[in-house]
């Protein structure tokens, strides 16, 4: 018997301390991946599912498809894939991946899982699916290349850690993200620590049309009807600007409450930046 | 070295120095104070005789500064290139001062540009005076996004404040038509937090919603406050041969426009422009070579804030308009209440809306209420924003906006605007040129009269 929900977008089942996560998008009969989610977003939520549920996870034995570095910087968990020098000893979880869009996290030594299938399935329209895999190859391509406003590799990975799991400094009774240099007075700021809540409230949103989205979107803005980015604002005080979730038909309300999961943002020069998406709380 | 015991160093600004004064000049430069903290400064006169001479009886002199000439081209989708662009607004600058202008008599020149597109990134400043008579003078670009051409007529008020030039060309210029549509988009939005805000989705028209949701939430301004602006800058904008968008619109027509980035419709944004502007500044001691009638550049204010906009406190005000229009008010000697019409920048609806507020024309939340009323309509409020139609009709080529804001005050200070369009009794009319969402701003002080 296990236990089935729905964790940050994704259908999950949960038994033995086990975990099957699969997408709840189906395109002819077949389990496939929502427009801003791959094996890499995915595997984030299950992690931090775990972690919610009280494990202590510091390592993981991951698959080729999911980027071992986006796990660390979003969970903090490392992987032999990440670094070659971590010993096989502490590697006490592992990811295995279905031939669809689904994963099982479990501890290295399991060998036989038992889940309820999970509930909540939909049909993913066909021209959407056919559009947006489309759009997310060309975008991967190395020939796609940023013209004018570009967030380079090393720039993206320096800001990883603050943009994907929420780090944050903490200096003089403030909290501080996206994460600074100096303060006033001149003096270096402590690196990161603590993490911001999940949790943070709608201050203003908007919606940008294909026409106005930036380049980096331009192919999969015209398929989603635009692009919706809300500015927020945490418990702790910072604020942040985040995009929604492609997958949620959501008309914002200033107040409204939301929760965060690793998406895709883009991809240039070969490389897939992921980022968080704001989703709307179900609570 | 010995100084004069009534002059303090930091206001003193040895100036074209001569020979015999290089130390000097050197020792008060490498203190690097010229200006006091508004703005106010300091100086001897020009040539070596008289700067001796006030060596032997010294006593302070404040330069002050005006505007001798002004010009641009029309602002649209140019067949020019950057080179053909420049030297037309500069040969309409020099053709606008009133006695014969020589560009070699030019001592230092700033030029505002983001180099949109990446076509001349590099050399952008000493490529254009090159082709505009100014060769050999010493040239550099001026970049703060939007606020280019704003923080170049900064730079050269200061050159000739500090003491070190008396003939100065600010100008600015930028193309942004010539780009595919994918290479100009790519551009856009390049002035933000671009680690942060773009990957967030935001350009600036997102940048620029956010901030007039928020504004419609905390103060209960709509969406047909800013209709109302759209309208007048277009209404104001009609006449001016310049305007990149010479056309009436309906309240009706840009209420309904087509959505960008809600809840700013294709009427609240400005053009995406070509085009360029040349202002030309000379020091009160040789203004009188150039013309008998001047128009006094007063002060300058400048200001920044946090790039990105969750980074700063408030999103419904730009703290360094705040700052700019304070520090170039008080240096002035001027209120709000003094100005009789203001160039603001109205990159979208919404800017100049939360514009009126922080430059003391409307109260704190009040700017919806302030455009709803028609108080910046030309000659029926109580100041006139944008008669050049502001950036909404006018057009905003990034670069060359914060100066040809200034080359509309120059024209309407002395009357020599189209007469249709003429704001009456102007006696005093400031610019206001935002870089980004806010990150930076400069706002200047013009007017008939010298400051008292």
């Amino acid at each position: 018997m296990s236990d089935s929900s729905q964790w940050k977008g994704y259908l999950i089942s949960y038994s033995n301390d086990s975990l099957l996560l699969q997408s709840p998008y189906i395109h002819n009969d077949c389990t496939v991946y929502g427009p801003d989610s791959d094996s890499t977003t995915m595997a984030v939520a299950g992690i931090q599912y775990l972690q919610n549920q009280g494990h202590h996870i510091t390592a993981i034995h991951l698959t080729e498809s999911i980027d071992a570095k986006v796990i660390f910087m979003s969970t903090s968990v490392d992987s032999p894939q990440r670094n070659e020098e971590l010993p096989t000893a502490t590697v006490d979880w592992q990811v295995i991946e279905g031939e669809e869009a689904t994963l099982v996290l479990s501890q290295s030594d399991a060998e036989h899982f038992e889940f309820d299938e999970p509930t909540g399935t939909e049909i993913m329209d066909d021209d959407l699916f056919n559009d947006m895999n489309a759009a997310w190859e060309h975008e991967c391509s190395k020939q796609h290349v940023s013209q004018g406003a570009y967030v380079s590799q090393s720039q993206y990975l320096e800001g990883g850690t603050a943009r994907l799991s929420l780090a944050s400094q903490s200096f003089e009774g403030q909290i501080i993200w996206p994460p600074r240099q100096m303060d006033s007075s001149g003096n270096r700021l402590p690196r990161e620590e603590g993490l911001l809540s999940d949790r943070a409230t709608v201050e203003s949103w908007t919606k940008l049309s294909a026409a106005g989205a930036p380049s980096e979107f331009s192919l999969r803005a015209p398929i989603l009807g635009g692009i919706q980015t809300l500015l927020v604002k945490f418990d702790e005080g910072p604020r942040g600007v985040f995009l929604v979730c492609d997958d949620v038909d959501y008309s914002p309300t200033i107040g409204d409450q939301v929760e965060f999961g690793v998406r895709r943002i883009y991809a240039q020069e070969g490389l897939i930046r992921y980022g968080l998406k704001a989703i709307p709380s179900l609570n | 070295m010995n100084f004069p015991s009534s002059l303090q160093v930091g206001q003193l600004a040895p100036l074209k120095c001569p020979w015999a004064l290089h130390c000097l000049s050197m020792f008060v430069a490498g203190n690097g104070a010229f200006l006091d903290s508004t703005g106010a400064s300091y100086g001897f006169g020009l040539k070596k005789d008289r700067l001796n001479q006030m060596l032997v009886l010294p006593r302070l002199v404040m330069v002050d500064v005006a505007v001798i000439g002004a010009g641009q081209t029309k602002y649209g989708n140019h067949q020019l290139g950057l080179k053909g662009m420049w030297a037309e607004a500069a040969e309409n600058a020099f053709a606008s001062v009133d006695q014969d202008f020589d560009p070699r008599q030019v001592d230092e020149a700033f030029i505002g540009s983001v180099a949109f597109g990446g076509g001349q990134l590099g050399n952008t400043a000493a490529l254009l005076t090159e082709h505009s008579g100014m060769e050999g003078v010493p040239v550099r670009r001026v970049e703060n996004a939007c606020a280019s051409s704003g923080f170049a007529l900064r730079d050269a008020w200061m050159a000739i404040k500090s003491g070190q030039a008396d003939v100065v060309v600010a100008g600015g210029i930028e193309k942004m038509n010539d780009l595919s549509p994918e290479r100009k988009r790519f551009w856009l939005g390049v002035s933000g937090d671009t680690e942060w805000e773009r990957l967030a989705g935001l350009t600036f028209p997102g940048t620029y919603a956010l901030m007039a949701r928020r504004h419609f939430h905390e103060h209960r301004s709509t969406h047909d406050d800013l209709v109302h602006i759209s309208v007048k800058n277009h209404m104001h904008g009609f006449e001016n041969q310049q305007a990149h968008l010479q056309k009436q619109v309906s309240f009706e027509k840009a209420a309904s426009g087509f959505m960008v980035a809600d809840p700013l419709t294709l009427y609240d944004c400005c053009p995406t422009s070509d085009g360029a502007s040349c202002v030309i500044l000379a020091a009160d001691h040789v203004v009188r070579q150039f013309t008998d009638d001047p128009v006094w550049l007063r002060s300058s204010g400048a200001g920044s804030d946090r790039l990105a906009l969750h980074d700063r406190p408030s999103i419904t005000q730009l703290v360094a308009t705040q700052k700019a229009s304070k520090s170039a008010y008080s240096a002035a000697g001027i209120t709000a209440t003094d100005v009789d019409l203001a160039e603001v920048h109205d990159c979208f609806t919404v800017a100049e809306m939360i514009a009126t507020e922080d430059l003391g024309f409307a109260e704190s939340g009040q700017g919806g209420m302030f455009a709803r009323d028609g108080r910046g309509i030309r000659n029926e409020g109580s100041v006139c924003i944008n008669p050049s139609g502001g950036l909404k009709s006018k057009g905003h080529p990034l670069g060359a906006t914060g100066t040809g804001q200034a080359v509309e005050v120059f024209k309407q200070l002395r009357g020599s605007v189209e007469s249709e369009r003429q704001v009456r009794d102007a006696q005093i009319g400031i610019t206001h040129n935002v870089g980004g969402s806010g990150a930076t701003c400069a706002v200047h002080v013009f007017g008939r009269d010298r400051n008292e």
